[in-house]
């Protein structure tokens, strides 16, 4: 496909992840010690932030991935304790490092305060990036107090002020006013929009009502737009809590865990996209799968309108839903683009070299460090007719080249990411040219989506046809 | 030379490029080769000394080389006959290095090798020749034409128009003065005569055979056609050399051929270790066109079913990588 460049304004890509974030160790000066965890009162909402500043203070950390045998920082992000005992709560993001190195790495909090101390990480929600981190030493912890979730049953307004906390850039401790704006749409993951700004280093810091108690963490932000930040919900939180604590800290690489969490994702996404029908594209010889927009979103374009060559129509639909594992890792996703060519005004033989070009044209993927080289099959084959024996007599059968790659994660047995390209060859003037990406599914999964893939191509009967 | 006087040896002054540059008819023994003025057979030649050596009879006719007053010796093959030494020639004549010059001497016994064939001429002749330089440009044309849109530029030609032409000009030109250097003929028309079917087989095989493949549903036959381009301009790179070179047939067809092995034998691990195949693209890109297509499609389940082989196959893949992986479980970063 790709004779096209790819979509310039690619507006729907590009989740930042606010990870990653070199700088010298911040040492807050002393403040007051934490006492102040009373019930909140009303105040004017400009003394708000100051407020619940205040109030979080002791709970507000910053968490640091630091080499083992030296200083330096290789990322910082933010973090805040849930309970008396010293567990905390931060990205996952922000401790990929140590949980999928751990010999290398070793995490420590600083305190608004300056209080530093050593801390093991417990457990992780890779899916929503959301970990549970303790401090070997709970002592310089205990007496902060916690941040209190807010109650599921008590949904906010969208609208309402909310004060995300972290320390952006490893500049300082800061107070990030904005909105709440309630789930992000079209998400397959459920996502809180937050009208304010995130920037690097606040990962995992919390997002708090106006009465101090947590809606959400920290997680990222747009950068092709203004104040387009993103929070993980409290409810994961409450899970992950609940199932880790106790749980023996993480000392040894854990890929398995972050494989055995991300087939469960996959399972859900795929079952979850299987079970919704194609739409149509609307194109008047062959019907072409286009995912629904529940929680996908999808761009059209055409060739441009004084192009005296082949002319096409492109539609790109992806996910916005993303699973970080590491900084070279993202995964959990699927994507499906097709574009539709029509080669009246170059002829036959030019468009059957344009057609072929294109199809050629598919970046599949080498061996690297974390993923085999691609592996392909391919086929003709006629993809089977529409179910409803009515329609199936309609529908002329419609011959496609078809090709199926895999590709397997290196570190996550069992997860693949797969392709699908087909290609219209009936037509001796235009063409379909479909691709689904399915990144880090089973086989299983990549079976399953091959064939509902296919089944979503056919050709539109023409008028004579219908009428036999 | 004079008839009354029988020819006893010939000496050969071999030239740098292998071929005699001087020829002496030898009428009587003995001879003296060296710089100075009073030897037989002046050599003028700074590593030479004045009387070098001699060539002599000895008592029972046998030819013997006695070197002379000289400081480097009189080199044949990779031993040196120091000052003073005495040797047998042998019967059919022997070649000797003195100083920086290569002398041959021929006796009347000696064993000619048997005469060598000239290269053949082409069973091609010039209406041949022509028509496949025709063909050609109607393919290299046709393809062109393929790749431009309607109402492209008039200058849109000018890259085949005057390119494929002067390629094929200056391929057969810079041949024909490597021809010049080693054969003293500027061959331009030899050489040409080679490129030019070869190169309307290179462009005809990836014009017929990779439809062909897309037609007939076979992936290997298309992964085939770009080794076999390569195969042959190997093929035209030892013919042009066989025709420089016609005395090293047997070598250039060696070199060519290990080279062609060592560059297969590269380019199939290098493949290896980056897309884990021996043929780069990962599937076969031409698609097969409406009106040829011989195989009938199978049904869309088949594909469904390569998955599962294919997961299985990728699974050792992973397996090897945990293997190779060292311990500490490293990976991102």
């Amino acid at each position: 496909m790709p004779l096209i460049p790819r979509a310039t304004a690619r507006l729907f890509a590009a989740l930042a992840a606010t990870l990653g974030l070199m700088a010298g160790a911040v040492a807050q000066p002393a403040a007051r010690p934490a006492a102040a965890a009373s019930e909140p009162e009303a105040t004017a909402p400009t003394a708000a932030g100051q407020r619940i500043y205040e109030r979080i203070r002791p709970q507000l950390l910053q968490v640091r991935t630091l080499l083992r045998t030296q200083d330096s920082q290789s990322s910082v992000g933010s973090g805040f304790l849930v309970d008396e005992a010293g567990h905390l709560v931060t990205n996952y993001h922000v401790v990929s490092q140590f949980a999928l190195r751990p010999q290398q790495h070793r995490l420590v909090y600083a305190t608004v305060d300056g209080r530093q101390g050593a801390l093991q990480l417990l457990a992780f929600d890779v899916v929503h990036d959301l970990a549970l981190l303790k401090a070997v030493d709970p002592a310089p912890l205990a007496g902060r107090g916690a941040v209190p979730l807010r109650p599921a049953e008590l949904p906010l307004p969208r609208g309402a002020r909310i004060f995300s906390m972290g320390n952006p850039l490893d500049v300082g401790f800061a107070v990030a006013e904005g909105s709440f704006n309630g789930p992000v749409e079209r998400s397959f993951l459920d996502t809180l929009f937050f009208g304010g700004s995130l920037s690097a280093g606040m990962s995992g810091g919390p997002a708090l009502d106006d009465a101090g108690r947590l809606v959400g963490v920290n997680v990222a932000a747009r950068r092709d737009g203004e104040q387009v930040s993103f929070l993980v919900p409290a409810e994961p939180v409450r899970t992950l809590i609940a199932r880790g604590r106790g749980a023996t800290p993480i000392t040894a690489p854990a890929w398995d865990e972050v494989a055995r969490q991300l087939r469960e994702h996959e399972a859900r996404l795929v079952k979850a996209f299987l079970a919704q029908p194609w739409r149509n594209a609307g194109h008047p010889a062959y019907r072409i799968p286009v995912p629904q927009e529940t929680w996908m979103r999808c761009w059209g374009r055409s060739s441009p309108a004084q192009s005296r060559g082949l002319q096409f129509e492109r539609s790109d639909c992806e996910m916005d839903s993303r699973v970080f594992v590491s900084g070279p890792l993202l995964t959990g996703y699927i994507t499906v683009r097709h574009e539709a060519y029509d080669g009246t005004r170059i002829g036959a033989l030019r468009f059957a070299e344009r057609h072929s070009a294109s199809f050629g044209n598919e970046f599949v993927g080498p061996d690297d460090r974390l993923r085999t080289a691609a592996q392909c099959r391919e086929r003709t084959v006629l993809p089977p007719p529409l179910p409803g024996a009515a329609t199936a007599k309609v529908e002329p059968p419609l011959p496609l080249r078809a090709v199926v790659c895999l590709r397997g994660y290196k570190k996550l047995p069992g997860l693949h990411d797969l392709m699908v390209l087909v290609a219209t060859i009936d037509g001796r003037t235009q063409g379909v040219q479909g691709r689904l990406d399915a990144f880090g599914v089973g086989a299983a999964s990549a079976e399953a989506l091959v064939r509902h893939y296919l089944a979503g191509f056919g050709r539109v009967a023409t008028p004579a046809e219908a009428a036999r | 030379m004079s008839a009354t006087v029988p020819r006893l040896a010939l000496l050969e002054v071999i030239g740098r490029d292998g071929r005699v540059a001087q020829t002496l008819d030898v009428q009587r023994w003995p001879l003296t080769l060296g710089r100075s003025l009073g030897a037989d057979v002046v050599l003028d030649d700074p590593f030479v000394a004045a009387r070098h050596a001699t060539l002599r009879p000895g008592d029972d006719g046998q030819l013997t080389l006695e070197v002379g007053d000289t400081v480097n010796g009189v080199r044949e093959g990779r031993r040196v006959h120091a000052r003073g030494s005495r040797v047998p020639v042998p019967a059919g004549g022997a070649t000797w290095q003195i100083g920086g010059l290569t002398l041959r001497l021929r006796t009347p016994d000696e064993v000619l090798a048997p005469e060598q064939p000239l290269a053949p001429e082409p069973a091609a002749g010039p209406r041949t020749l022509l028509l496949v330089a025709l063909a050609l440009a109607v393919l290299a044309l046709g393809n062109h034409w393929r790749s431009l849109d309607p109402g492209h530029e008039f200058m849109d030609w000018l890259p085949l128009v005057a390119g494929l032409p002067l390629v094929l000009g200056l391929w057969a030109g810079l041949w024909a003065t490597v021809s010049k250097i080693f054969q003293h003929r500027f061959e331009f028309m030899p050489h040409l005569r080679l490129a030019l079917p070869v190169a309307l087989a290179v462009e005809a095989l990836d014009t017929l055979l990779s439809p062909l493949a897309a037609a007939l549903d076979w992936p290997l036959l298309w992964r085939l056609v770009t080794p076999a381009q390569i195969a042959l301009l190997l093929w035209l790179l030892h013919r042009h050399l066989a025709l420089v070179l016609p005395q090293a047939r047997r070598a250039v067809a060696t070199f060519v051929g290990a080279a062609a092995l060592a560059g297969a034998a590269v380019a199939i691990s290098a493949n290896w270790r980056s897309v884990d195949r021996w043929s780069h693209p990962a599937y076969m890109s031409e698609l097969p066109l409406p009106a040829l297509q011989w195989r009938s499609p199978e049904p869309a389940e088949a594909l469904a079913a390569d998955i599962a082989p294919l997961a299985e196959q990728l699974a050792r893949r992973v397996q090897e990588a945990q293997d190779e992986e060292p311990p500490d479980g490293g990976g991102e970063d």
